[in-house]
């Protein structure tokens, strides 16, 4: 075909035309042109629950392009209720974070546990290697010698199905032992209630709020957050009980630096205070509580001048916020906190907390603890389990005594404390010395044991010496590269998991399903969960074909369905909150043995325990040493957001935070980086030093979840100092099986070299997906 | 005590390609002023004047494009098709532009040379103006006096200047030289005194100030050097000149960027 | 036609940084660069401390310095009242960047300046922008001054203060600071405890 001019000039506009006319006139954007936006084009919207901590709020996952672009909170959920906290919100950058672990691993031969050697298998391989040592060691030892630890959404399968299943009643989750444990065991054996994952407090009813510790605002569990915004916003007064000057101090009418580790001698001083003054409140005493007299003689030589000596807050003051409170009360609350493994006897610290809260009269009333029902949920019905889960959680079952079924062993930690639930550090204890039955074992979901339990150098020696480890997790954690097994979990945002119902005013259940599809070779925990039930013999729990099977049956059960909970993502039932609903209908919520609210616990005294709280000095700080004090960031969860690296944008490491003058005193300058070491010689660091007047000068603080060691994590590693490395002591709680991790006394060593990172946001260029 | 989640935006926000830029701008708005200058005197003695001037500003208007982040963007045309008379950067665009014009129709000697060399003379005074306006326009940068309004064309002139006095008969720049000398070091040294008598930010910019005072005092030394000598040894006082001009301009357009908002308030 | 501003309760702000986490994902912010970012600031002496949180980003001034300065007009202020950047037309000199006295600009790599735009792709829809949707404190609020049913007028009659960021310059910012817990002026670093 010749080419001339005319030829020339009609193909050109027939060209032009044609692509004008199919719309492809985009590919002649102007390079000058503004990037395209996600929300410019077409976004779907799914609705799950959030992973990123445990407080499990409601989203609305917006999805463009096949990618997950932002999470927001869901508007009728009542706990999210349309917002979110830094850490749900970048979430996003959890899911396409390029260290996540890809493909299942198995530890080459003859390597140890800590090389780091491992390749690459299929998801068949890895689950049969995996059931064949499983079910070795149970015919070896017996199922028991299985430990199974978790946390998380998926431990429902882990810690709970599975091991009841399979017959092991050594499944421990941090969250007991290591933080709920105490005001859970307090709160069954005081009010025959469990306080549970989303605390019972009546913020916006109530007009004074006493915190002790309980670090709002740096804790961020959202409706929490909400509502105590709120509730100061309203006009409620507030106290702040903490050795450190926190951002709710910063909101509060009072301060009192208490000397750490002497709260319960406040507590008792105020329950001294007001049944002195007669400011309690008479009428809910006599009709809800027994023990009262005892209590009464108890607390004589509870004085605010005893207190004063102890905590080192002035006697006017302690009577004064005791007068303040009364005033209010029954609008007069102090919250139970959540962490509360402490000094060793938190227990009866919560229980003073509890017995404080009782004779203000608020337990059950507007603007004190409100009455939090659990959801109707029917369970899926399989086939009773042998055994039934011992590992509570954060609304778990904590008392007492314990069946046990023909030819099942008992839990490798019972006698060592009274309550029910195991306690994850005291299944260590088995590992190595196989008193009183070996545990050879241990399948890990979702739980850093090198950043929660304490005493590190244990739990790797413990690791060393058992016959099976299995991780399963999202990310290579030190932890995790230590397993014999590694299985790739894919994130909350690729995956359903199981229902989860949440007790509250307004009882409600949340549904988790995914936007997208898991990326890499992951699965969802509840997929390797059944896989591996099924290598083990236990088919007959995993009758459900799969998790859209198992869901709808509970749902339909209930009366809802699958497809109507994808829709709505929260289904919200009727709660019954204070104690006039209940006695309408005739119904007493106390389930304590006496049915009423104990302020002297017979029980405790039956089993050789204080039946009213005693106060015992914690255990002294060595002379130029400093108590380790911990807690939160609003923009980071545990020891699980380091490698997001949106949040590590906003905070790259953490600080030690040491009094000013104290640290003038010791020679070190703010910014400058030292490192910290403890009472038995372990160090961590380098740290940057923060000095500041917030906070006294016998203690310095750290935020957990720093210090990680894991190089598969590229943005985590080696930024700032690992608390929980330097808790290497732990004082177990007698009655709760708490670890208390407070006891740790730390010295500042000046010297430290200026650790060279890269820049996060340079990092983040560099690793993007 | 001041800590943050997140960081402001307080970076440098111009980096070295930026200092090299300032001298750019300066040799071609200079030598461009010069041409000007001698073009309305005597136009026939103008030789290879022009298309030097007309290099530095291609050497300047293409080093400006490639070290933009919006190179490949091409956005710059939209320099051309807007009208921002309050932005030096706007009047810098133009000034450089219809100065290469005026430099090519005087170097192709196509037209009256004395009326191009007097559109030459606003142009390039243009470009030699704008470069200490888009730094003192900015009250947020309290190192960016109001005096370098003056500094700015003075220093600017004086870099052109080293370089002619090499290339152009000696007594010709020579005694021009020492004057743009002696004027930048005036203004050089009012400088501290122009950051004291500042308004609010004064202790924070004399803190800046008083942070590296010594380059300043290497730029000051160079520019008494280049004064004294311009007449004695003048290729020399033009190294000296070019030295110091670069080091003065360099350090107060490096060190203005930085942020008092971050620290303070 | 409106004058977009927006309020920030300091008494209430806890600087939990969601909304910060909110903006990167919401904007498609690049690594290496805030949009918004939160002010920690520690006053006083043990145990009298004032501790204040910040959030900050761009003012949306009324006078803002960075729209005369640039040079193809891709700096402007629109005819409600947001201060934005026309991405077409910007060349990436960073004179706006210069100019602005609170760092509230960056250079996005991509090539043009960016910062704060009060997400005006959601206000056009009728939204909050994303900092003020996801607030776990509630301490943010959005409107239009020039609408007397808006809830900011009602926020500034409550407020016990209200302060913008060093007014001396004579920008009018229209994100305003209400109960500034140092309530000694935010302009005053005297009174900080220098490190």
């Amino acid at each position: 075909m010749k080419l001339n001019r005319r030829r020339f000039l009609t193909l050109s506009a027939a060209s032009v035309g044609a692509l004008a006319f199919t719309g492809e006139a985009r590919a002649f954007r102007a390079p000058w042109a503004a990037p395209q936006k996600w929300y410019e084009g077409e976004v779907k919207t799914v609705f799950s629950y959030c992973e990123n901590c445990f407080w499990k709020c409601g989203i609305a996952v917006k999805v463009a392009g096949g990618r997950v672009r932002k999470i927001d909170g869901q508007p009728a959920n009542p706990k999210s209720r349309g917002r979110l906290c830094p850490r749900g919100q970048a979430g996003v950058a959890q899911l396409y974070d390029p260290d996540r672990l890809k493909r299942p691993l198995i530890r080459i031969d003859g390597s140890s546990r800590g090389d780091g050697k491992y390749r690459e298998a299929s998801w068949e391989e890895a689950l049969d290697y995996i059931a064949e040592r499983m079910l070795g060691i149970k015919e070896k030892y017996g199922p028991e010698a299985i430990a199974w630890f978790g946390h998380g959404s998926g431990d429902k399968w882990f810690v709970e199905y599975l091991p009841a299943a399979w017959g092991s009643p050594n499944a421990a989750k941090p969250a007991v032992s290591i933080c709920t444990a105490p005001r859970e065991t307090a709160s069954q054996w005081t009010f025959g209630r469990p306080i549970g994952g989303h605390e019972p407090v009546d913020w916006t009813e109530t007009r004074y709020i006493v915190l002790i510790g309980h670090h709002i605002g740096e804790d961020t569990h959202n409706t929490q957050l909400q509502d105590f915004s709120e509730a100061l916003r309203l006009g409620a007064k507030l106290v702040v009980v903490d050795p450190r000057f926190s951002t709710a101090a910063s909101k509060a009418n009072r301060w009192l630096p208490i000397k750490p580790g002497t709260d319960l001698a406040l507590l008792l001083s105020w329950i001294h205070v007001l049944i002195k003054e007669n400011l309690f409140d008479r009428e809910y005493i006599k009709k809800y509580t027994v023990g009262f007299e005892e209590l009464a003689v108890h607390s004589n030589k509870h004085t605010p001048e005893w207190a004063e000596k102890i905590t080192e807050i002035p006697a006017e003051t302690i009577r004064a916020v005791a007068r303040e409170m009364a005033a209010a009360r029954p609008r007069a609350v102090i919250p139970p906190g959540r962490h509360t493994v402490w000094y060793g006897d938190d227990t009866q610290r919560m229980r003073a907390v509890y017995i404080l809260n009782t004779l203000l009269g608020n337990y059950g009333v507007p603007g004190g603890f409100y009455l939090a029902k659990p959801p109707y949920l029917e369970k899926y019905p399989h086939p009773p389990f042998p055994l039934e889960p011992a590992a509570g959680g954060c609304s778990g079952s904590s008392g007492g005594e314990e069946e046990l079924p023909e030819g099942f062993k008992p839990r490798a930690d019972k006698d060592k404390f009274f309550a029910k639930t195991t306690a994850i550090q005291e299944l260590i204890e088995p590992m190595l010395t196989g008193e009183p039955y070996p545990i050879r074992g241990l399948v890990a979901y979702g739980v850093n044991l090198f950043h929660s339990i304490p005493n590190v150098p244990r739990t790797k020696k413990a690791l060393k010496g058992l016959d099976l480890y299995v991780a399963i997790d999202v990310l290579p954690q030190e932890h995790v590269m230590w397993a014999d097994v590694v299985l790739p979990e894919c994130t909350y945002l690729e995956r359903y998991d199981d229902l989860v119902g949440i007790a509250h005013k307004t009882p409600f259940i949340e549904l988790r399903q995914p936007a997208v599809e898991p990326l890499w070779d992951s699965k969802p925990g509840w997929w390797i969960a059944r896989e591996l039930g099924l290598r083990l013999g236990l088919e007959e729990f995993f009758q459900w074909k799969d998790i859209e099977e198992y869901l709808n049956t509970r749902l339909e059960l209930i009366g809802s369905s699958l497809a109507e909970m994808k829709e709505k993502g929260t289904l919200i039932q009727r709660g019954r909150p204070y104690l006039k609903d209940w006695e309408r209908r005739r119904r007493n919520p106390f389930r304590t043995p006496s049915r009423k609210i104990e302020l002297y616990s017979k029980t405790f005294a039956d089993h050789g325990l204080d039946p009213l709280p005693e106060f015992t000095p914690p255990m002294p700080v060595p002379a130029g040493f400093y108590r380790l004090l911990y807690g939160r960031s609003p923009v980071h969860s545990f020891a699980k957001t380091q490698n997001n690296w949106i949040l590590m944008e906003l905070n790259p490491e953490n600080e030690v935070w040491i009094n000013r003058h104290e640290g003038e005193a010791i020679g070190v300058q703010h910014g400058e980086y030292v490192w910290i070491e403890n009472d038995t010689g372990v160090r961590e660091g380098p740290v940057r030093v923060r000095l500041t007047e917030r906070i006294r000068n016998d203690c310095v603080y750290l935020v957990h979840g720093f210090g990680h060691k894991s190089r598969g994590e590229r943005l985590a590693s080696g930024r700032g100092a690992s608390d929980n490395a330097l808790q290497t002591r732990y004082v177990l709680d007698p009655i709760s099986g708490g670890a208390a991790l407070r006891n740790n006394f730390v010295k500042i060593i000046k010297g430290a070299p200026r650790p060279k990172h890269k820049h996060i946001g340079q990092l983040a260029r560099e690793r993007r997906l | 005590m001041t800590a943050f989640y997140g960081i402001p935006g307080a970076e440098a926000f111009w980096h070295w390609t930026t200092l090299v830029h300032f001298l750019l701008v300066a040799l071609a708005g200079g030598t461009a002023f010069y041409t000007a200058i001698v073009g309305l005197r005597e136009p026939g003695n103008l030789r290879g004047l022009a298309w030097l001037s007309l290099v530095f500003i291609i050497l300047d208007l293409f080093m400006l494009w490639a070290e933009s982040p919006a190179r490949l963007r091409f956005s710059h045309i939209w320099l051309f098709l807007s009208f921002a008379p309050l932005s030096a950067i706007w009047w810098g665009a133009w000034g450089l532009s219809l100065s290469a014009l005026m430099l090519i129709l005087l170097g192709t000697k196509l037209g009256p040379p004395r009326f191009w060399s007097g559109m030459l003379a606003l142009s390039s005074t243009i470009v030699l103006a704008y470069p200490g306006y888009a730094l003192a326009a900015n009250a947020a940068r309290p190192l960016w006096d109001h005096l370098v309004l003056a500094l700015f064309p003075a220093s600017g002139l004086l870099l052109a200047l080293a370089v002619l006095v090499w290339l152009r008969p000696a007594n010709e720049a020579a005694p021009w030289l020492q004057i743009a000398a002696l004027a930048s070091l005036a203004l050089t040294a009012l400088y501290p005194l122009a950051l004291a008598s500042g308004g609010a930010d004064t202790r924070a910019a004399l803190a800046l100030w008083f942070q590296d005072w010594g380059w300043f005092l290497l730029g000051g030394v160079l520019l008494f050097l280049a004064a004294f000598l311009a007449r004695r040894s003048p290729a020399l006082a033009g190294a000296c000149a070019l030295a110091g001009g670069f080091v003065i301009r360099s350090w107060i357009v490096e060190h203005g960027q930085h942020s008092l908002f971050v620290h303070g308030f | 036609m409106a004058r977009y501003a927006m309020l920030i309760d300091l008494a209430a702000c806890v600087g939990c940084a969601a909304c910060a986490a909110a903006c990167v994902l919401e904007n498609e912010a690049p690594p290496g660069h805030n949009r918004l970012w939160i002010r920690q600031r520690e006053l006083g002496s043990f145990p009298n401390v004032i501790v204040e949180y910040r959030p900050e980003q761009c003012l949306h001034c009324e006078n803002p310095p960075c729209v005369p300065v640039c040079p193809t007009g891709a700096s402007h202020k629109t005819t409600d009242g947001l201060v934005m950047v026309e991405v077409e037309r910007c060349i990436a000199c960073a004179a706006c960047i210069a100019a602005c006295p609170y760092d509230a600009r960056f250079m996005n790599p991509a090539g043009y300046v960016d910062k704060c735009t009060f997400c005006e792709h959601r206000v056009k829809e009728g939204q909050d922008p994303a900092c003020v949707e996801t607030c776990p404190t509630g301490c943010r609020v959005f409107g239009d001054l020039d609408d007397p049913n808006s809830s900011l007028h009602e926020w500034l009659a409550k407020a016990e203060r209200v302060d913008v960021l060093r007014p001396e310059m004579g920008t009018g910012p229209k994100l305003m600071y209400l109960n500034t817990p140092s309530k000694l002026g935010l302009r005053n670093p005297g009174s900080e405890v220098e490190s």
